[in-house]
């Protein structure tokens, strides 16, 4: 007798023949939904495997592919000079499921802090698929996923602006993080 | 801007906002014994307060709430019905 794995689902049939551009990629609102969570769990297992087999050198690790990223992003925009602008782009490439501002105290007047050859501009990530990949996880923020953002952010900035900086965590929340971009003047 | 409200009626006054806010929003009133907004203006709405209350005291209004693509939809489906 043939064995048959039932599903709820019923297949779904259709011709198929090699095409140029591809204008349907097939499944509803469900199926990118059950992708979306099914990648979270991937990659939260997978960072999760890596911090137990390298330790604190997984962030290392990470870190680096979120900045290499970051710099073959910041390839696709104009170079620039000016924080502001900087921001604007760094926005663009980081997207809407990255969706950050820039953030200071009531009583500062200014985003940016001059601090010898150093610009210090502090940021709020609002939208954040790694936060939302941890919680789906169970997982604790500021571990190594973490630090995939934050090198892809370093990445981006120096790529765009011809620099070189650095990203520290200064809170993270559930609904969102602070993070602190300090950028050193002078190239790198 | 940010407005956040506390149920004083919920409000067990344990302190852990107090603790846990990075910006000094809250402050503990030592009369009551519970919690009050003394920096509002510096709340940048990370919901850690939110997260550590264990009354659920604290609700933030005109805030930017932040996507939630983990949530799975079936299990709170299920959670719906059986609560």
């Amino acid at each position: 007798m043939e064995y048959q794995i039932e599903r709820e689902e019923k297949e779904v049939l259709g011709d198929f023949k090699p095409e140029l551009i591809p204008d349907a990629c097939g499944g509803g609102i469900d199926d990118y939904e059950e992708a979306l969570h099914v990648l979270m769990k991937f990659v939260g297992s997978m960072s999760s495997a890596l911090e137990q087999v390298s330790g604190r050198g997984a962030n290392a690790i990470v870190y680096q592919a979120g900045k290499r990223m970051g710099h073959e992003a910041g390839k696709m925009v104009e170079k620039t000079d000016d924080l502001e602008k900087a921001m604007q782009e760094l926005s663009e490439i980081l997207g809407v499921e990255f969706f950050f501002d820039m953030w200071k105290p009531a009583d500062q007047t200014e985003y940016t802090v001059e601090n010898g050859n150093e610009t210090i501009v502090k940021l709020i990530f609002r939208d954040c698929v790694v936060r939302q990949t941890l919680r789906r996880t169970g997982l604790p923020q500021k571990g190594p996923l973490c630090y995939l953002l934050y090198g892809y952010t370093v990445g981006a900035v120096e790529e765009v602006m011809g620099i070189r900086g650095k990203l520290d965590i200064d809170h993270v929340g559930p609904n969102a993080c602070l993070k602190t971009l300090t950028i050193k003047w002078g190239g790198k | 801007m940010v407005k956040i409200e506390i149920d004083e009626d919920a409000c067990v006054g344990c302190g852990s906002c107090v603790d846990d806010c990075p910006n000094n929003v809250y402050e503990m009133d030592e009369e009551k014994n519970k919690t009050k907004v003394v920096n509002e203006d510096d709340c940048m709405a990370c919901l850690s307060c939110h997260e550590i209350c264990p009354a659920e005291a604290m609700e933030h209004k005109d805030i930017h709430v932040a996507k939630r693509l983990y949530i799975d939809r079936k299990v709170s489906g299920i959670l719906k019905k059986i609560i």
